[in-house]
């Protein structure tokens, strides 16, 4: 009975807590908007200390990566990109610098630029570009959000570019298991290169009947040999990948659970309170209830639309 | 209905707004600084309307501004942990 009154004085407005449910007065606002923070924070650090529960589920190819991508450029009248395996290990080895430096950026935090992978795998390019992604689900919502960003649009419908690598590792990001999606655009240096313009000697006159050969100007850039990666070494980049335990809570889905929870049981405690001062006819001091509805409502659209995932 | 009716002029922008903020919420989907700087923005234009909506009508009071920002504290937080995790 006691827990009944106490529910009641929670969520009902009534004599005991001045006609307003308590959980809509300002110091109970504030109570749960400091829950939350200190909820956050114990997701943020919980991974630091605690077993290594949280992360995210992923199913993303590379292959799909690829085909989307190819997709959305032939969509947009440009020339699908051909896999360069090259591209692929110098993004596998991407991936795994960052999984390793626990960073999530396109610059290493002792300035490792993205391109040294690149030069690392002896491509040696004319044009290169990099897009990344985390925590994403599915290859389309991936590629989609990619599409979604100017910068990262523009290096997908680049028509500069000719050649694509992907990655897709998976591995501990700041306690987070996680799935990085690494995508390398480039452009052969040798590509771009003019055919050699042939020079032809002009024939003159000669006593002896052997023919003159032609003379063909030499290329201008001569491939310098960069030693590869051994297969063996390449491969021991999947070694880097950590190993995914068995129970993966989300953080952003138990975030968004957490956040609709409050958001529904506020919005169902305003419109009860609208209806039972209403009809009580109380008047009080305090702030419009459909005013706050309206905010409540707000927050719940843009919670229902906010997808995990993130792009740089 | 009757209260509804009275405050309808200024109930209208409001709805403006938030239907602004979910649609700019809707469109730069994981520009997560453009997000950000919208979440402000609609929650300062909240407390705003609050406080002009009570003034014009002779009932603001300090616990009233307090329920505005208390509300909208909440609000940004709820976002801002989505947000910035996604």
């Amino acid at each position: 009975m006691k827990f009944a009154h106490r529910l009641a004085h929670i969520f009902w407005p009534r004599e005991s807590n001045n006609q307003k449910a308590k959980i809509l007065h300002s110091s109970s606002l504030i109570i749960i908007t400091v829950v939350l923070i200190l909820f956050q924070g114990f997701i943020s650090f919980f991974p630091k200390f605690g077993p290594r529960i949280l992360g995210y589920a992923a199913n993303i190819s590379p292959d799909e990566i690829i085909r989307l991508t190819n997709e959305k450029r032939v969509q947009n009248g440009l020339a699908p990109l051909s896999l360069n395996s090259t591209l692929s290990q110098a993004a596998q080895a991407k991936g795994a610098d960052m999984l390793n430096k626990d960073y999530w950026a396109h610059v290493a935090p002792d300035g490792t630029q993205p391109w040294k992978f690149f030069t690392d795998f002896g491509y040696r390019y004319r044009y290169a570009g990099e897009n990344l992604a985390r925590d994403f689900t599915n290859p389309a919502s991936a590629v989609d959000a990619w599409m979604a960003s100017p910068s990262h649009k523009e290096n997908l419908l680049s028509p500069k570019y000719k050649e694509i690598g992907v990655a897709v590792i998976e591995g501990d990001l700041a306690g987070v298991d996680t799935t990085l999606v690494i995508q390398f655009f480039g452009t052969n240096y040798a590509d771009t290169i003019p055919p050699a313009p042939i020079a032809q000697v002009t024939p003159t006159p000669v006593i002896t009947s052997t023919p003159i050969p032609t003379q063909v100007v030499p290329s201008v850039v001569t491939a310098t040999p960069i030693p590869l990666p051994s297969p063996s070494e390449a491969a021991g980049l999947t070694v880097l990948t950590a190993e995914k335990p068995t129970v993966l809570i989300s953080p952003f889905n138990t975030t968004k659970t957490v956040s609709l929870a409050i958001v529904v049981v506020l919005l169902g405690v305003l419109v009860i309170d609208g209806v039972v001062t209403s009809r009580r006819r109380i008047a009080r001091i305090g702030g419009r209830t459909f005013a706050h509805l309206s905010f409540l409502g707000m927050i719940l659209a843009i919670v229902l639309i906010l997808k995990a995932g993130q792009v740089l | 209905m009757k209260h509804l009716a009275r405050h309808l002029p200024h109930y209208l922008p409001l709805l403006g707004i938030f239907a602004a903020g979910v649609l700019a919420f809707y469109v730069s989907s994981y520009d997560r600084i453009f997000q950000t700087g919208v979440a402000i923005a609609v929650a300062v234009s909240y407390v705003a309307w609050g406080i002009v909506h009570h003034y014009l009508h002779r009932d603001l009071y300090l616990a009233v501004v307090i329920e505005y920002i208390a509300v909208a504290a909440l609000g940004l937080v709820l976002v801002f942990s989505l947000v910035l995790r996604s």
